[in-house]
């Protein structure tokens, strides 16, 4: 190891020193401040005192959480390929800079602006039996005979929601993929369509395991943003109907500022927080390997 | 170093200009209120600005954030004058030692002897008091008086009990197409506790139990209430639409024409009069089983002062002054609001809409719950209340549904 | 990095007719449109409607009679909507600011050094996004409260802050590590040192991804309500969020549907302002950023 060596890697640590320390001081000590509360069983209103780990013994004894948990899995298994694939056939469809596929892009990334409150609400009308237009026009269009009352049943409800936050998200996506894809030498592409390549093909053997690194960033920023979902469920479902769309991320919610469990409720934030990174690692690690290959 | 918003940096040194010629030291009051009680608080803030040389500035928090912003700010020291919200929350805060103890000035006060009992209960706790009513409301029935009179009911005579209630729907629907009997938010637990228990309590029985000995849905108004409302959701009465409401459109159909009874608040009478003027309707009180049985549930907001105020004593001053007859009269009464004193109810903007006589009336026959824990009851998405209520009318098992609720309340109230 | 259109079939072609792909690409196009835009199109519609009618039963597609009434509601909602508008934008502008004088030397450093522990710093900086933020803000807002940084918009710009750096950062060390090494090595030789070499050479052709992080961090910053409500204790310190959530709650969870319409409008038009000037620089700015 030379001078210059070391120097350079100390300056490495200055650039991301500032970053380093920021985050440090805003988030890893309140989360600090988050595990020492769910040592205890301080109530949102005060007062409480030390109960050792008996906040993640009863964790594990919530079969309420786990519910929610496995609903907010779910959420995410079924949610994340419809955004990403729609996402990337979109950015198929807009990749050329003609002024059609430049608007349609835009028109797409317009929801992604809107707030996630917004957004929520915004279907909550429209799929309203009573004041929505979803319904009237689909009465309308003779698709159905009466309106559907979309958020009685479980499943139903949960389509409806999906749909809401695709129709909010997915643009992010597709711009993303749309930048990796404009990327590549178009050299590459030209070469193989004088070797006879249809288009599909072209898609699937050169423009897909090119834009490998942008899919896998967009996927774990989606799956990440999935698993902790709430605002969307907050107010289009309430949890409902009896319980069954609950998040894990909503469950903390209820216990912490409307049971005013604070200290139950840091553990249970605690408890998500270690599982979502456990699955990025996985996700991370998975991704790697692939490469590697 | 702190940023303050440049509107903040112009407002201090405008005041700290003005500092100078003004009178004596005039100060500023700071006062949070609830976003659904935004409207009637601001009647009175503005009236006593209008005659006081403090002024009031008043800070919208949207409902459901009330509880977590006064928690924090008290943790925190940084807390209003000030705080209107929901009465429900009393006895949360009281025990929790958020508010200021009010006693001394409140019991002497002649005006607040005369306010409506169930908010004198609601703000005492120990033997001590900690704020009076201040933008109240109360659940009421009403009824469509055009549909009545199609369906060949006098349409002057609203129903006087339960059963009542079912006969009624059942001609209404029978008019067909989509006007319904009865509708009721399925999905909405505040809704609910505040148009649908007050047809239990009338019934006879006991709501929520204030601690883990005491019991909970008592008596057998509950059962009652609930077999009825199934029966009326089994026979198509109400629009299938009710079940997923979560209170968005808790009068949207019956503003619409489309219904013709439902529980609601006093809140309706300046909304209807300012949305559907024509619209020609009637207000009783919430009937029992029996004729003459009769409840509400009174709500609304109550007003306190936070621990930690930095104008206790001009707050006191606010807090007696919005009780004189002249705030309660010229404040609330002028805007079609209720007075908290139910003795001031025939005054001379009701006597032109006698609606509002009637609904002033209902805070003397109404109640309210006093428990701890309100929020996680009754009005929570998982609550044991709507739950039970869901069981009940929707799944159709009323006796399964009222049992778990009674161990799920107790298990709460024990906490 | 040449930004290449893929070969599409015909429709990119100089040749001025159109295959029956390139039409049935096109319809595509123009019903993914209609579709996107068809829920925003009719929020418009109902936020000119009156009152009563954008809460009637059954609903109607087109106003019955055109009415400023929800915009007035909102625009003179409690502190006046130019007052939540000049707090957002305060907010935002601080967010801004911040994210990138902590993102660009932070994926600087990142990209162009090699360092032990690097990945795992990484991969703290990363942290953040994989904790539920609304568990934060309680701790974080009583510390605050004790640094004196509570009720400030500059405490509440730091969380705004902290919750988009994640993103900024990978952004920016994508765009560095997209800067071939021979630009670097040339600037080294003429005797840049690596701060010159950031402020003079990487700066400017990373340009489009600063910009990019600019763009997200305005959206993220003027959209963000929880931490919005916590931090601040004035009405005349709410942001546009808060003030859209009062001003459609009604009693008992009522929601004023009009207001609820008109609101959406106003908010989202000046992130959609800022996305199309933008444009340009935002399209390749994530080329440069995600895509290595």
């Amino acid at each position: 190891m030379n001078g210059v060596q070391a120097r350079r890697r100390r300056r490495g640590w200055l650039y991301i020193a500032p970053a380093l320390l920021f985050v440090l001081l805003v988030v890893i000590v309140p989360f600090g401040q988050l595990i020492a509360l769910s040592f205890s069983n301080q109530s949102l209103l005060g007062g409480g005192h030390f109960v050792g780990f008996d906040n993640y013994v009863k964790i594990w004894n919530d079969s309420a959480f786990w519910r929610a948990l496995g609903f907010t899995l779910k959420y995410t298994l079924l949610l994340t390929p419809i955004l990403m694939g729609l996402g990337y056939a979109l950015a198929l469809l807009t990749v050329d800079n003609t002024p059609l596929k430049k608007a349609t892009r835009t028109i797409v990334f317009l929801p992604v602006v809107i707030g996630l409150g917004s957004s929520s609400l915004l279907w909550i009308w429209l799929f309203n039996e009573q004041v929505g237009l979803l319904n009237k026009a689909l009465v309308d269009l003779h698709i159905i005979d009466a309106p559907i009352v979309w958020f009685i049943s479980a499943d139903v409800a949960f389509w409806a929601v999906a749909i809401s936050v695709t129709w909010k998200v997915v643009g992010f996506g597709t711009v993303l993929f749309v930048a990796g894809i404009q990327s590549i030498n178009s050299e590459i592409l030209e070469a193989a369509v004088i070797d006879g390549a249809g288009y599909w093909a072209r898609v699937w053997r050169i423009i897909l395991p090119l834009t490998r690194r942008v899919l896998l960033l967009t996927t774990l920023i989606s799956v990440i943003g999935s698993l902790l979902a709430l605002d969307q469920f907050y107010i289009m479902t309430a949890g409902g109907p009896r319980g069954q769309t609950f998040t894990a991320v909503y469950w903390i919610y209820q216990n912490s500022f409307v049971a005013f469990k604070l200290g139950y409720g840091a553990a249970l934030s605690v408890v998500l927080t270690a599982i979502i990174m456990a699955l990025s690692a996985l996700q991370i690690a998975l991704s790697n390997r692939g490469k590697a290959e | 170093m702190t940023t303050k918003s440049l509107g903040g940096a112009l407002a201090l040194s405008l005041l700290a200009a003005t500092a100078f010629t003004s009178v004596a030291s005039a100060d500023t009051l700071t006062m949070w209120v609830r976003a659904s009680g935004t409207n009637a608080a601001t009647n009175l803030v503005n009236l006593w600005n209008a005659s006081h040389p403090d002024k009031i500035e008043l800070t919208t928090i949207p409902d459901n954030q009330m509880v977590t912003k006064l928690a924090t700010g008290v943790q925190a020291k940084d807390v209003p004058d000030l705080v209107s919200f929901d009465l429900i929350y009393m006895p949360d805060f009281m025990k929790a030692g958020f508010l200021t103890d009010l006693t001394a000035a409140l019991k002497a006060d002649p005006n607040y002897a005369s306010v409506a009992k169930a908010y004198q209960d609601i703000a005492t706790y120990d033997g001590k008091i900690y704020g009076a009513g201040f933008t109240p409301d109360v659940s009421i029935l009403i009824w469509n008086k055009d549909l009545f009179k199609k369906a060949g009911l006098d349409p002057e005579k609203g129903p006087t009990s339960i059963g009542e209630i079912h006969d009624d729907a059942k001609k209404i629907r029978a008019l067909g197409g989509d006007t319904y009997g009865f509708y009721f938010s399925g999905s909405c637990p505040g809704c609910n506790i505040f148009t649908g228990s007050p047809l239990m309590v009338a019934a006879g029985s006991k709501m929520l139990p204030a601690n883990g000995k005491d019991e909970a849905l008592t008596g057998d108004g509950v059962k009652a209430v609930l077999d009825a409302y199934k029966a009326m959701w089994t026979e198509g009465l109400v629009p299938k639409s009710a079940q997923a409401d979560n209170g968005s459109d808790f009068v949207s159909q019956f503003k619409s024409g489309k219904i013709g009874i439902q529980g609601a608040g006093g809140f309706v009478i300046a909304d209807f009069k300012k949305d559907v003027p024509n619209m020609n309707f009637g207000i009783t009180f919430l009937p029992g089983m029996k004729d003459g049985q009769t409840s509400a549930f009174v709500g609304g907001d109550v007003v306190a002062v936070p621990v930690g105020s930095k104008h206790v004593d001009l707050a006191k001053a606010f807090i007696s002054w919005e009780l004189t007859d002249e705030a309660q009269i010229e404040g609330l009464a002028k805007n079609n609001i209720l007075p908290s004193r139910p003795s001031l109810a025939d005054n001379k903007y009701f006597k032109a809409e006698p609606k509002l006589i009637t609904t002033a009336k209902a805070l003397g026959v109404g109640y309210v719950p006093w428990v701890f824990h309100f929020n996680e009851m009754v009005n929570s998405d998982s609550s044991p209340w709507i739950n039970m209520l869901q069981r009940a009318v929707f799944d159709g098992d009323v006796d399964g549904a009222i049992k778990e609720a009674r161990e799920k309340m107790k298990a709460i109230a024990g906490e | 990095m040449s930004a290449a259109a893929i070969p599409a079939p015909a429709a990119a072609r100089p040749a001025r007719a159109l295959s029956p792909t390139a039409y049935l690409v096109g319809a595509i196009c123009v019903a993914v449109s209609a579709l996107m835009a068809a829920p925003l199109v009719l929020s418009f519609l109902a936020s000119i409607k009156t009152t009563a009618d954008a809460s009637a039963v059954p609903p109607s597609y087109l106003p019955q009679a055109l009415s400023g009434e929800s915009y007035m509601k909102v625009v003179n909602f409690q502190a006046g909507l130019a007052t939540y508008v000049g707090n957002s934008a305060l907010v935002a502008g601080i967010t801004i600011v911040a994210c990138l004088l902590l993102a660009a030397p932070a994926g600087y450093g990142l990209a162009r050094f090699q360092f032990r522990g690097k990945e795992i710093a990484f991969l703290l900086l990363l942290a953040p996004i994989m904790i539920p933020y609304q568990a934060l803000l309680t701790p974080l807002y009583l510390d605050f409260a004790k640094l004196g940084l509570a009720n400030s918009h500059f405490g509440l710009a730091l969380v705004h802050t902290v919750l988009q750096l994640p993103f900024s950062i990978y952004l920016m060390r994508s765009a560095f590590e997209a800067v071939p090494k021979e630009i670097e090595e040339a600037a080294s030789m003429d005797g840049c040192s690596s701060w010159q070499s950031l402020l003079r050479v990487f700066l400017p052709l990373t340009f489009p991804g600063l910009v990019t992080v600019g763009l997200f961090a305005f959206i993220n910053s003027w959209n963000e309500f929880l931490g919005a409500l916590i931090f601040m204790n004035h009405e005349t310190d709410f942001t546009v969020p808060i003030m859209i959530v009062s001003v459609r709650t009604g009693h008992l969870g009522a929601v004023d549907w009009g207001a609820l319409q008109a609101s959406v409008v106003i908010s989202i038009v000046p992130c959609l302002a800022v996305y199309l000037l933008l444009q340009r620089y935002y399209i390749s700015g994530l080329l440069a950023g995600a895509v290595k």
